[in-house]
């Protein structure tokens, strides 16, 4: 047990690496982590500058969620996809480790390189354009990031198998973006949406983790409501874990009784 | 005389028709769906809800509007820019620059059917506008609005020639699109005032494209007619016109060097 427990550590160290490397040369990365969430935070505090000088707070923390969704809709997203286009795949899946556990460690740099997002948000609203920001709740805020990194990776490892096993799926990849931008009020509260949307909200794990971090940053939140966002955000990530094995079963699968795993979607 | 132009005519239309279909014929419909209809719709409601949140009003007209031109150049940038850069990836560069075709043909070409496709996105960006948002059309007169979406997504398909020949001698031509493209959003009073942003960028945002389609629109919906648009029609063609130009100067100028050099597919 221990043995296996230092194996997936090992295989999701290397995975974590090797995918960080694989990103300094892609230039998408740069866009998603740096300039597109610099350019929402901008245009961001443009049209929300008269709600007061303590609102940049929740611009940055916004614009950098904007960038860590859209770093792990189109590079964790396609983590599996990736594979099968460089045809590495079949040596993977041949491989005794874990596809999953390689796939968490791929998302795992793809977040916590996404993570750049918030320090060039809080660089370009605090030093550049001289907004005051401060924490209201330093702590929980950077335990809320923990949590946050943990919540985008379990939906980044279910996402990679279900762009895999619904190719339909991931032709929609462009039109995912800001749906969860809007459902999870990163930039706005979703009180705003029509009722009918706030179940979907609900079930989503990136919704509590912006309430974790707008909340604790801007202390708009009771310390015991920001457990419980931490709390459905650990529930809706398990859950997401537990049901990603049963889907990459499913990929391993049909990849080995349908014997399409180096064809294309 | 006469039958070289019939030629340059037929390489037009032909290499119009031709790139549009390579870049979408090999997709299913729900790819074409989702990244020219949806997409921008849910950029568009993004907008719209920070906007009216801002505002605390709920007349969306303003973001609705500018979104709406947005769809103009989702087609102008990302599917002018692959048309023309994706002749690289696809390998048909060589055969190309190989042929005694009409460089102008070929590289006007790649923008027409890209022109129409925008027209069609704003058309339908208007009405997800007045489906979703209740913008108003009552006081809007057609023609005018015809005219001045059609001169924006030529203005921005000027840029997308431009940003295509960019696409030919870069490895991230998805970082440049994605770039201008949010870029636009931010430069061009899509979702913020103009006279509101710093002055350097106010006067960044007289020399791109959209920005005066987006001025024009808005007034064309509140009741001006084309004797008030006219200027700024004028000026936005003028943009794309240049934009255009630079465009194929820089496309003569690869081809040139490119052969000169052996460079035609080094990155």
């Amino acid at each position: 047990m221990v043995k296996r427990i230092k194996d997936n550590l090992r295989i999701i160290g290397m995975s974590f690496e090797i995918e960080l490397r694989q990103n300094l040369m892609d230039g998408f990365v740069l866009f998603g982590i740096v300039i597109q969430p610099l350019i929402v935070a901008f245009m961001a505090l443009w049209m929300l500058k008269d709600k007061g000088p303590d609102f940049a707070i929740f611009i940055v923390v916004g614009s950098a969620m904007t960038g860590l969704w859209t770093t792990l809709l189109f590079n964790g997203g396609n983590s599996i996809r990736g594979e099968r286009w460089a045809g590495t795949l079949e040596p993977l899946v041949g491989a005794p480790g874990s596809l999953r556990i390689v796939v968490f460690g791929k998302v795992l740099a793809n977040v916590t390189q996404s993570l750049l997002s918030m320090i060039g948000c809080y660089t370009l609203i605090s030093l550049i354009m001289g907004y005051p920001l401060t924490l209201s709740r330093p702590i929980l805020f950077f335990i809320s990031i923990l949590l946050t990194v943990f919540s985008f990776v379990s939906f980044g490892v279910i996402i990679a198998s279900l762009f895999i096993l619904i190719p339909d799926f991931q032709r929609l990849q462009n039109t995912l973006e800001f749906p969860v931008y809007i459902l999870c009020g990163f930039l706005f509260p979703i009180a705003l949406l029509p009722g009918w949307t706030t179940p979907i909200s609900i079930i989503l794990s990136p919704y509590w983790a912006a309430r974790a971090l707008h909340g604790s940053a801007q202390g708009t939140l009771e310390i015991n409501q920001i457990f419980i966002s931490w709390g459905l955000l650990i529930i809706f990530s398990a859950i997401y874990i537990v049901g990603s094995g049963a889907l990459y079963r499913l990929v391993l699968k049909r990849a080995r009784v349908d014997a399409t795993l180096n064809t294309t979607g | 005389m006469k039958k070289q132009s019939v030629t340059n005519i037929r390489i037009f239309f032909e290499g119009a028709i031709l790139s549009y279909r390579a870049l979408f014929r090999w997709l299913r419909p729900a790819t074409y769906i989702a990244s020219k209809i949806l997409a921008p719709l849910t950029m568009m409601i993004f907008f719209v809800f920070i906007g009216t949140y801002a505002s605390g009003s709920n007349d969306a007209s303003f973001y609705v509007i500018g979104n709406a031109l947005i769809f103009a150049a989702s087609s102008g940038i990302f599917g002018v820019t692959m048309s023309i850069g994706g002749e690289r990836w696809s390998g048909t560069l060589p055969y190309l620059f190989g042929s005694p075709a009409n460089r102008l043909a070929i590289f006007t070409g790649r923008a027409s059917m890209h022109i129409l496709d925008g027209m069609l996105g704003v058309f339908i960006g208007l009405g997800w506008g007045v489906l979703l948002f209740g913008l108003d059309l009552s006081q809007t007169h057609l023609i005018p609005l015809l005219l001045t979406i059609l001169v924006t997504t030529y203005s921005t398909s000027g840029l997308g020639l431009l940003m295509g020949c960019v696409g030919l001698i870069t490895r991230n031509v998805m970082l440049v699109n994605n770039t201008v493209y949010f870029l636009m959003l931010l430069f061009s009073g899509a979702n913020i005032r103009l006279e509101s942003l710093p002055k350097w960028m106010q006067v960044v945002s007289k020399y791109i494209p959209l920005t005066r389609g987006i001025a024009s629109t808005r007034l064309i919906i509140a009741g001006a007619g084309i004797n008030e648009i006219f200027p700024l029609l004028m000026e936005e063609f003028l943009i794309g016109f240049v934009f255009t130009l630079l465009g194929f100067f820089l496309f003569s100028t690869f081809e040139k060097r490119a052969k000169k050099l052996g460079t035609l597919e080094i990155f």
